[in-house]
């Protein structure tokens, strides 16, 4: 899966561009802060999910005082040429077309573009609250397949609807809002039950794939560290123990004065330790790092391996987060596939792109093909 | 734009109405300018006639025209088999099946703690008096299938199962006549968990 030709209108700094990445292999987008590197990843992000992987709002990606900003691709997957449009106006909900046809459905735009992102925010799943891990699973969780989004869909509607009533019920035991209270007490149980039981298979059909990246991104770590890294481990703990419904029914007078809901999928932890001590709070920084790109790698390579098509990888500014080791290290293991990598410095000279495209002041230059 | 404050009046009210924009609030607006007048006032004569004379049924909240709406006044339908169900346009979808020859009761809405429903704000205890009074032997939960729908249902079955009725869902399934190969993934994987046993 791989995109051909790029064409932005109006998007971030550009007025009109076209990016002609190499099909296959590694494409480098150069340039200075600012220039607009991360943009053209974050569109072809937004062809493939309809947001920025920088959190960005409509209105932000789109340009000046533009209303509307347009992204087109050309998709090629196999022998099978494709094009993904999305308009993003400024004040309204965007379209997605494929093929000029309107996409009514996610799986079908999946089947013609997907991608892996890894930014430097990233950090901030080994080094932030257990909310940021949760999401790192419910996103993979949902992107490979409707039922499971679903399913994160539900249990975020429920949790809000008890919230809502632990609100109303103000610590008070009412009658009517006990009598409720148990229903959205069951439907939680099963769709929390259900959301925590696809977490750790997912977990574990992750976690092959994380032990090896960073065994690879970690082998260079060894030299300049105290040769402490030792091997990375991650497991899902739910954050209660036996059936969900009991565990709601053992904690409901906390949550009627509380006014929350103190167990269930919302807080449930994806640990990572690293030669057994917690990654968050006793790995360096260096560490943390090597363990985020793990984490991201591992959910390429799984989803390349469950669709038997690589998705594109967007690698923005990797290189100002690794050490010139763990890059090389990077570089050698990235999996077949096309890669859109951003850079402000020189990538380390083991780095052979297949085509080097200079960004400067809104302008895409490629810089003279292959290498 | 619409010139003139009286005509501005009426392309605000219409497009005050559900589905319509500015646009057609504007096109509706000019089209009545030009229809002849009685069709016009046709229009406006329903309007108020709906307004003053549609009221909601006593015994199921159905809309009506009088005390008892059409069904609950039809003395051939079964009263021993109520289809509950969250909205009035629900009752006219299920008529228009002619599978359905019992009665309604219409809840006005669905468990929604975010928007302040509760089974106060719904038909629940008027729905509870009818079991006895009406001799209810069976109850059809049709409910819409989300979230709150189902939630409503649940909270319906739970109320209702220990006072000895009959208490049913609505079936989720595929739409006939469709293909399987547009059916969406959750309805499709519905379908299959509810399959049935061929009779053969």
């Amino acid at each position: 899966m791989s995109v051909t030709r790029l064409w932005l209108t109006d998007f971030r700094c550009f007025t009109e561009a076209v990016f002609e990445p190499d099909p296959e292999g590694l494409t480098v987008l150069r340039g200075e802060n600012g220039a607009g590197k991360t943009s053209v990843l974050e569109a072809v992000g937004w062809l493939a999910t309809q947001r920025s992987f920088r959190g960005a709002p409509r209105d932000v990606v789109v340009r000046g005082r533009a209303d509307r900003a347009v992204v087109r691709a050309e998709t090629l997957q196999g022998t099978r040429q494709q094009l993904v449009e999305a308009e993003i106006p400024r004040d309204r909900t965007g379209r997605i077309q494929v093929n000029r046809q309107p996409v009514r459905r996610r799986v079908q735009l999946a089947e013609t573009l997907r991608v892996s992102v890894f930014s430097p925010e990233d950090l901030v799943v080994v080094q932030g609250g257990p909310g940021g891990r949760r999401e790192y699973l419910d996103d993979i969780l949902v992107a490979r397949h409707p039922r499971d989004e679903a399913l994160v869909g539900e249990v975020e509607r429920v949790l809000r609807q008890r919230a809502a009533l632990l609100h109303q019920a103000g610590g008070r035991h009412v009658p009517e809002v006990l009598s409720t209270l148990d229903v959205w007490d069951s439907r939680l149980a099963s769709a929390g039950e259900a959301l925590a039981a696809a977490r750790a298979e997912l977990v574990d059909a992750l976690r092959p794939f994380v032990v090896q990246a960073h065994g690879r991104l970690a082998g260079a770590d060894a030299p300049e560290g105290n040769g402490e890294s030792g091997g990375v481990e991650l497991a899902y703990r739910r954050s209660w123990t036996g059936p969900l419904a009991d565990a709601l029914a053992d904690a409901r007078q906390d949550d009627l004065r509380r006014q929350a809901t103190s167990v269930g999928p919302h807080r449930d932890e994806l640990e990572l330790t690293l030669a057994g001590r917690p990654a968050r709070s006793q790995a360096s920084q260096g560490e943390q790092r090597s363990v985020a790109l793990s984490l991201r790698l591992a959910a390429h390579q799984l989803a390349t391996e469950e669709q038997g098509v690589a998705p594109v990888l967007l690698l923005d500014d990797v290189f100002s987060e690794l050490d010139a080791r763990r890059a090389e290290a990077l570089v050698a293991q990235l999996p077949a596939g096309q890669v859109l990598l951003t850079t402000a410095v020189d990538p380390p000279a083991v780095v052979a792109p297949d085509r080097v495209v200079d960004v400067q002041g809104g302008r895409l230059v490629p810089a003279g093909g292959p290498r | 734009m619409a010139s003139g404050s009286l005509l501005q009046a009426l392309v605000d009210e219409l497009g005050r109405l559900p589905g319509i924009g500015p646009k057609s609030a504007q096109r509706i607006a000019f089209h009545l300018l030009k229809v002849a007048d009685e069709d016009a006032r046709r229009l406006a004569d329903a309007i108020v006639d709906v307004k003053e004379r549609v009221t909601l049924c006593s015994r199921c909240f159905n809309v009506a025209e009088g005390e008892l709406c059409d069904i609950c006044s039809d003395t051939r339908r079964d009263g021993s088999v109520l289809c509950v169900v969250e909205d009035p346009r629900d009752v006219a979808a299920l008529e228009k099946t002619q599978e359905f020859r019992g009665r309604y009761h219409v809840l006005h809405g669905a468990l929604n703690p975010i928007e302040g429903v509760g089974p106060d704000q719904l038909r629940v205890r008027e729905l509870l008096s009818r079991l006895d009074d009406e001799g209810v032997t069976e109850v059809i939960l049709c409910t819409n299938p989300n979230l709150e729908g189902e939630a409503t249902a649940m909270y319906l079955a739970r109320l209702l199962k220990p006072l000895g009725t009959r208490v049913t869902r609505l079936a989720s399934g595929l739409p006939v006549g469709g293909d399987l190969e547009y059916a969406d993934e959750l309805t499709l994987g519905r379908a299959l968990e509810g399959r049935r046993e061929v009779d053969a």
